[in-house]
């Protein structure tokens, strides 16, 4: 379990981290999110013991990071910010330094490292100085090295930074596998989708605040606008869209092609069906439609700019 | 995971993550170029050291035949010698040893016989207040002193002579200091600043080491390291005296000791400079820096102004050099040309005390910054 408590970071006049509070029950995958300088990395190292908090505590599985980090962070897998590895050691040397100093035996540790460079596809390369490695291998590594002690708590700091699409699908998967295996996962991420994908509830703050914390489920019910993309028979005269954005819960029409708008609207599923007719009242055939933009990003777009 | 509810495996102790920090720090200096070229700079040294004077004229040993011995009258330097009979004349032979067996003395080019010391004796005198004869003094002397009254005869001696140990070991180690100022370059200058520049810290510190376990082992690493460099220069030196002049100096070892503490003091001076800076290649710079020039500069202002600064630890480590030497030099002062000069040499004590001093100083010093330093970047 991971515990946050009034948590505040200040450098000189910044508060990058505000009074936060929050919990991560074990088993759970919580998503952080929040725009660029929103305080996300701030906490994380924070929690990693990278830098020291103003004030406030942090607890990892009950023990307090900023007093005991050394046992705190024997709980602890982390990847924060792509770390760069010691260029003169392999992958399997690098492995067995941080297993050995988590009292790892030489057993245990080739184990894992055989299983971990296997899962994370990095088999090929174990006896080869880390030094000529791209970003996406070292990121790779950087998430076989936070495995290597079986830890009760994952900490990830946008996961999937510097990997390509292919990469980007693979370290899904494996945070998928591990949420299985009942990890506590706590990761940092930009992308909506991959929150929405991969964690079971999400945080999200902005200017150090926390603006929301709950179930993905629930999150997307807080969503109050939603997109659609409606194609029509013909031209999307300007006259048309005027008379669209007139229509009630309608906030915004914009055009995307001749034929192609999109509509931005407030309200249910319901809401979307009398969109839809009113739309056919006036004397438009619509070819097609379809919901565009994810309730997570749209709740995102929404609290962030609220809070703004 | 708390599904499973692995048990925690035992963390080791923070005494027993230092020798684990320490062997893969080591891998770092022992597959760098760093080492590579701290052993091709002692070698280069070495070789140098032991070829250029031979190459230049001045070999280690040989046997000088019929040289020209200028013999002053005696009486008029007005000095007694203690246990001896008041000589007529005497003579030097500038050379650092001469072996007394092999001492021939010629009057006119006539072989005269020493007589059991009635005619003529040999003595080696000591001059204290000398420079050391690496920096081109002459503190030991071989005297001719002769019984009889010689004046208006040519004197001429033949000999087998060769460098003393402590010539050939204070020329060699006087060179140490310079190895150790670059090992501490190579090795330590960017040990600390390394990890937040690189990014490396974000892989070892959210580990269960605490920050000066980490430091120290990384701090022994870096010293094993220049220790390695030190041990080949010491070993090398020791065997080209033996090829040289068959022996070592009897204060070798304690001259490597020295080192030893010197290397920790500047090793410990360098992570500090790492502590403080952002940037690796300053703090190696300014190491280097340090050591080679702004010490150096206080240390000559402090022989120009006559100011002994026995606190700079580029003095107190010109004690390794020295030490060998036998009697140990003293302080002097020279007026020539209307200038005044000081030769300062610092008390062996003093200079153990000293780098003993920077040493824990710094590395203490250092650990507080380190622990203290933020990975914001």
């Amino acid at each position: 379990m991971i515990e946050i408590q009034n948590l505040t970071k200040t450098f000189g006049p910044i508060r990058a981290v505000d009074d936060l509070t929050l919990k991560v029950p074990e088993g759970v995958t919580v998503g952080f999110l929040g725009p660029n300088g929103a305080g996300k990395t701030t906490t994380i190292k924070i929690l990693t013991h990278l830098i020291s908090a103003t004030s406030g505590k942090a607890y990892l599985h009950g023990v307090d990071v900023l007093r005991s980090p050394k046992e705190a962070m024997s709980h602890v897998g982390a990847v924060v910010e792509t770390p760069e590895f010691y260029p003169y050691l392999t992958p399997t040397e690098t492995l067995a330094y941080l297993g050995r100093v988590r009292g790892m035996h030489t057993a245990e540790i080739k184990r894992k490292t055989d299983e971990l460079l296997q899962m994370v596809k990095m088999e090929q390369w174990r006896s080869t100085r880390i030094g000529k490695f791209s970003k996406g291998m070292k990121q790779r590594l950087a998430i076989a090295q936070a495995l290597i002690h079986e830890p009760d708590i994952l900490i990830l700091d946008e996961p999937t930074s510097g990997l390509d699409p292919r990469g980007m699908v693979e370290v899904r998967e494996l945070i998928r596998s591990l949420k299985k295996q009942h990890y506590t996962i706590f990761m940092s991420s930009h992308l909506l989708l991959e929150v929405q994908e991969v964690c079971d509830s999400a945080a999200l703050i902005d200017k150090g605040k926390l603006l929301v914390y709950d179930s993905i489920d629930n999150l997307k019910k807080l969503t109050k606008f939603a997109k659609i993309e409606v194609s029509v028979v013909g031209s999307a005269e300007d006259a048309l869209l005027a008379k669209i954005r007139g229509m009630n819960n309608v906030r915004s029409v914009d055009r995307a092609t001749g034929n192609v708008f999109i509509v931005t609207y407030e309200g249910p599923t319901d809401e979307r069906a009398d969109l839809l007719s009113g739309i056919q009242g006036l004397g438009v055939r619509i070819s097609g439609f379809s919901p565009v933009g994810l309730p997570l990003e749209m709740m995102y777009m929404d609290l962030v700019k609220e809070s703004r | 995971m708390s599904g499973e509810s692995i048990p925690h495996r035992k963390l080791p102790g923070d005494i027993f993550q230092i020798p684990i920090v320490w062997s893969y720090e080591l891998l770092k200096y022992l597959r760098s170029w760093r080492l590579i070229a701290s052993v091709a700079i002692v070698v280069a040294m070495l070789a140098m050291l032991y070829i250029l004077p031979p190459a230049l004229g001045m070999p280690y040993s040989g046997t000088d035949n019929q040289v020209y011995v200028q013999v002053q009258d005696f009486s008029a330097l007005n000095i007694t010698l203690p246990g001896l009979p008041t000589p007529y004349g005497i003579g030097a032979i500038n050379k650092s040893v001469i072996s007394a067996e092999s001492l021939r003395v010629y009057l006119d080019g006539i072989e005269y016989p020493s007589a059991g010391g009635m005619n003529w004796t040999y003595i080696q005198v000591s001059f204290a207040e000398e420079v050391p004869s690496f920096m081109g003094g002459l503190p030991k002397a071989n005297v001719l002193l002769f019984m009889q009254n010689i004046s208006g005869r040519v004197v001429t001696a033949t000999y087998d002579w060769s460098v003393s140990t402590e010539d050939f070991s204070s020329l060699f180690l006087s060179f140490a200091s310079i190895l150790i100022i670059l090992a501490a370059t190579f090795f330590a200058a960017d040990a600390i600043v390394g990890e937040f520049q690189n990014r490396t810290g974000y892989l070892v510190f959210p580990t269960p080491l605490k920050r000066w376990v980490l430091f120290m082992g990384k701090f022994v690493a870096s010293m094993t390291a220049g220790l390695l460099v030190i041990v080949l220069f010491y070993a090398g030196t020791a065997v080209l005296s033996y090829a040289a002049v068959g022996d070592v100096d009897d204060d070798f070892v304690l001259s490597f000791l020295f080192s030893v503490e010197f290397l920790w003091a500047a090793t410990a001076v360098a992570y500090l400079i790492s502590s403080i800076l952002k940037g690796s290649t300053g703090a190696t710079v300014l190491t280097f820096l340090m050591f080679m020039v702004i010490l150096p500069i206080v240390d000559s202002v402090s022989m120009f102004a006559g100011v002994k600064i026995e606190a700079s630890l580029t003095f107190a480590a010109s004690v390794i050099g020295y030490v060998v030497i036998d009697p140990y030099p003293i302080d002097t002062h020279y007026d020539e040309y209307g200038i005044s000069m000081y030769m300062f040499y610092p008390e062996p004590w003093m200079a153990a005390l000293v780098c003993l001093a920077y040493a824990v100083l710094a590395m203490a010093l250092s650990m507080v910054l380190f622990n203290r330093k933020q990975l914001t970047g």
